[in-house]
């Protein structure tokens, strides 16, 4: 029988096995924050650069905590009715229709605004969760949502509680780990990030890059993923490039590396699936044959 | 900070500690509150109190809240509580990640390059911010509030004609698609009779707006008025980060946020120093794309303010306006001497960079937008604004101002 390590949560070694036995590798800082987020009971911020795991944590988490993931992906005009409680208008004004002969109007409106008629989303959803495992709040990409939606979250993430004016008021009665992500398209208000933790994701180093795919990807020989990380590295230190590779790139190109039945890195193949690592026409253009040779000849 | 058992000696030591290091990073410009004060106690009480990196990491998780505060909080935590590392150098400008760094201050993760010899190193070194050198703020003479008020107001006509897109959230409106929402609502009122229908449409997004501003010394007879803009478009544009460039670029917004004029002014002027190098516009740009590139969305306003002298390779120049323009909303470029008659762009920056100008200004502009060169009294019907060939000669190959 296997050892199963420390419960879950316990302390940050068990973070950090908890994340590696769902194959994602983390440094310690940030197994460090997810505990104290656990500990604390307060939200997560990460930010960092795109593709480098921060929505893939949440995931990792809820698998290893065996919580519900509760995903709330943001974009400009997102509101309360789409992220908190919406009522079901439809059927209100279908019951309203039913009912306007034998029901005052008193009545009916107590009636249409009951739980019955709640569309819960995902933030009132988290909230409501009961089971004695926490829910994985899941709050991606903050700095698309307006500046309003930040302060629609204020009482949600320091109260962990919604007040619908027509119900009253529901709190959490487990608490959930909320985890929030940017990519500092924009700076957040200083409202929400004084209530969070908060943690940087940056690009891994090589080291880290290959236990990440030799992780992600156990068929990859050892010489190979070195090869790759190696190649993605010195990519994402020319200044000149107006997107770097992140490690959700990495892995992309590795797959389709072995999709064509590649054991090493050769010119030809990498200028043709540059594509995979290069999401900007510009840098594309710039990265033709030559450079692609002068970077895989660097040692 | 406990309601529990009394602290122990080690604990009430480390309360003193942690007090004094957060003082520290206050003076450092760090916003760490109680609040951050409070969660960094009660994050000690759940590891391990005698472990340096436990506590280390406690402190990265607790304090900052954006990559710059993080790269302070390392620094000062191992001058505070000693190093046991290679010491970290401290950034070069407030709030710039020191070359070869990442965000985070940390050493870049990729095999390392060749050390620079003594022609790069001088080269680097060529045009730094010199303490000796007089400040890019000429005077500190500020501006008569009238001229001010009318920059503010120039700013909010901007925000509104040139900066603003359609956005997505809906607002209540007399004209627009039926608001089932503020119907339901509304026929309880009469006994769920439908009287009449609440219509709603997209309100404006939000402006978002990044300027850079030449500091250099050519701009200095200019830098009263030009500040005087900025800091209009800053408290107007609530979404505004503004950078300084001349030999290098550096952030100043914190500098503007929640000051005044009069406090501002004087802060900006220790600040900023002239350049001994010249103004290198393409490689500031490429700076600014390096390390705030991908701040720049589809819905951000770019404001150059530069007289267009340049030292750099047009080329480069071209190529760096290129891919902003591609990454942003609109690019506007504010010259000084925009206003002047028989104007024409003659500087090889600023020929070079007209093909991706959406409109050139004068900071005159701004505040006469009723006079003869206003350009933001009315709105601009469609996405793209007057093209800069009806504002300046399509033939810029002569002219004698910049």
């Amino acid at each position: 029988m296997t050892d199963p390590g420390p419960p879950f949560g316990e302390s940050v070694d068990s973070v950090v096995a908890a994340l590696s036995g769902q194959h994602y590798v983390t440094e310690r800082g940030l197994a460090t924050a997810v505990y104290l987020a656990m500990r604390l009971e307060k939200p997560l911020l990460i930010e960092g650069e795109p593709g480098c795991g921060k929505t893939e944590i949440a995931k990792a988490l809820s698998a290893a905590s065996g919580g519900e993931l509760i995903r709330l992906q943001c974009y400009e005009g997102l509101d309360a009715a789409t992220a908190l409680y919406e009522w079901d208008y439809p059927r209100q004004l279908l019951t309203i229709r039913l009912h306007e002969r034998d029901r005052t109007t008193a009545q009916l409106e107590t009636e249409i605004y009951t739980e019955r008629f709640l569309l819960r989303r995902p933030l009132l959803r988290a909230l409501e969760g009961k089971g004695p495992v926490r829910p994985v709040l899941l709050i991606d990409e903050l700095d698309r949502a307006d500046e309003e939606f930040e302060g629609l979250l204020l009482e949600v993430l320091s109260d962990f509680q919604v007040t619908v004016p027509e119900i009253g008021t529901i709190r959490a009665a487990t608490i959930p780990l909320v985890i929030l992500t940017s990519n500092r398209t924009r700076e957040l208000g200083d409202a929400i990030k004084r209530r969070c933790l908060y943690a940087y994701i940056g690009y891994p180093s090589p080291e880290k890059e290959v236990e990440i795919l030799r992780q992600k990807v156990p068929e990859l020989s050892p010489h190979f993923a070195q090869e790759i990380a190696g190649f993605v590295g010195r990519l994402r230190a020319r200044d000149d490039l107006a997107k770097r590779p992140g490690v959700a790139e990495t892995l992309d190109w590795t797959a389709a590396l072995l999709a064509l039945r590649e054991s090493s890195l050769r010119p030809e193949t990498v200028e043709e699936t540059l594509g995979l690592l290069l999401k900007d026409a510009h840098d594309l253009e710039a990265y033709r044959k030559e450079r692609v040779a002068e970077l895989l000849a660097a040692p | 900070m406990s309601s529990g058992p009394p602290p122990s000696l080690l604990e009430s030591r480390l309360v003193t500690r942690v007090q004094g290091f957060l003082e520290r990073l206050r003076e450092e410009g760090l916003r760490a509150g109680v609040a951050a004060g409070v969660d960094l106690s009660r994050s000690l009480r759940a590891l391990p109190l005698l472990d340096r990196n436990a506590f280390r990491e406690a402190c990265r998780a607790t304090l900052p809240k954006s990559p710059s505060e993080l790269a302070v909080v390392d620094r000062v935590f191992d001058e505070y509580f000693g190093s046991l590392d290679v010491p970290v150098p401290p950034p070069s400008e407030e709030g710039k990640v020191p070359h070869g760094r990442d965000r985070a201050g940390r050493a870049p993760s990729g095999p390392k390059g060749p050390t620079p010899d003594r022609e790069e190193a001088e080269e680097e070194l060529q045009g730094r911010y010199s303490p000796r050198a007089p400040p890019a703020v000429a005077s500190r003479v500020p501006l008569a509030s009238e001229k001010l008020r009318h920059y503010r107001a120039g700013a909010r006509r901007f925000r509104r004609t040139v900066a603003a897109l359609p956005g997505r959230r809906w607002r209540a409106h007399p004209v627009g698609s039926v608001d089932l929402r503020r119907t339901a609502r509304a026929s309880l009122r009469s006994a769920g009779e439908f009287v009449e229908l609440a219509r709603r449409n997209r309100a404006p997004r939000r402006a978002d707006l990044v300027i850079l501003w030449d500091v250099s010394g050519s701009m200095r007879e200019h830098t009263p008025d030009l500040f005087g803009l900025v800091y209009a478009l800053h408290r107007v544009v609530r979404r505004t980060r503004v950078f300084a460039f001349g030999h290098d670029i550096a952030e100043i917004t914190p500098l503007l946020a929640g000051r005044s004029y009069e406090r501002a002014l004087p802060l900006l002027e220790d600040r900023l120093r002239s350049t001994g190098g010249g103004t290198r516009i393409a490689h500031c740009l490429s700076e600014f794309r390096r390390h705030h590139g991908s701040e720049v969305r589809r819905s951000s306003t770019l404001l150059v303010v530069s007289d267009g002298w340049d030292l750099g390779e047009p080329g480069e120049l071209a190529d760096q306006l290129r891919r902003l323009r591609g990454q942003a909303h609109r690019l506007v470029w504010v010259n000084p001497y925009a206003a002047r008659t028989g104007f024409r762009p003659a500087t090889a920056a600023l020929r070079v960079a007209m093909p991706y100008v959406d409109l050139l200004a004068s900071p005159e502009d701004f505040p006469t937008p009723h006079g003869p060169s206003g350009r933001f009294g009315g709105r601009i019907p469609g996405q793209r604004l007057r093209p800069v060939g009806s504002l300046i000669p399509r033939d810029v190959s002569g002219g004698s101002s910049p």
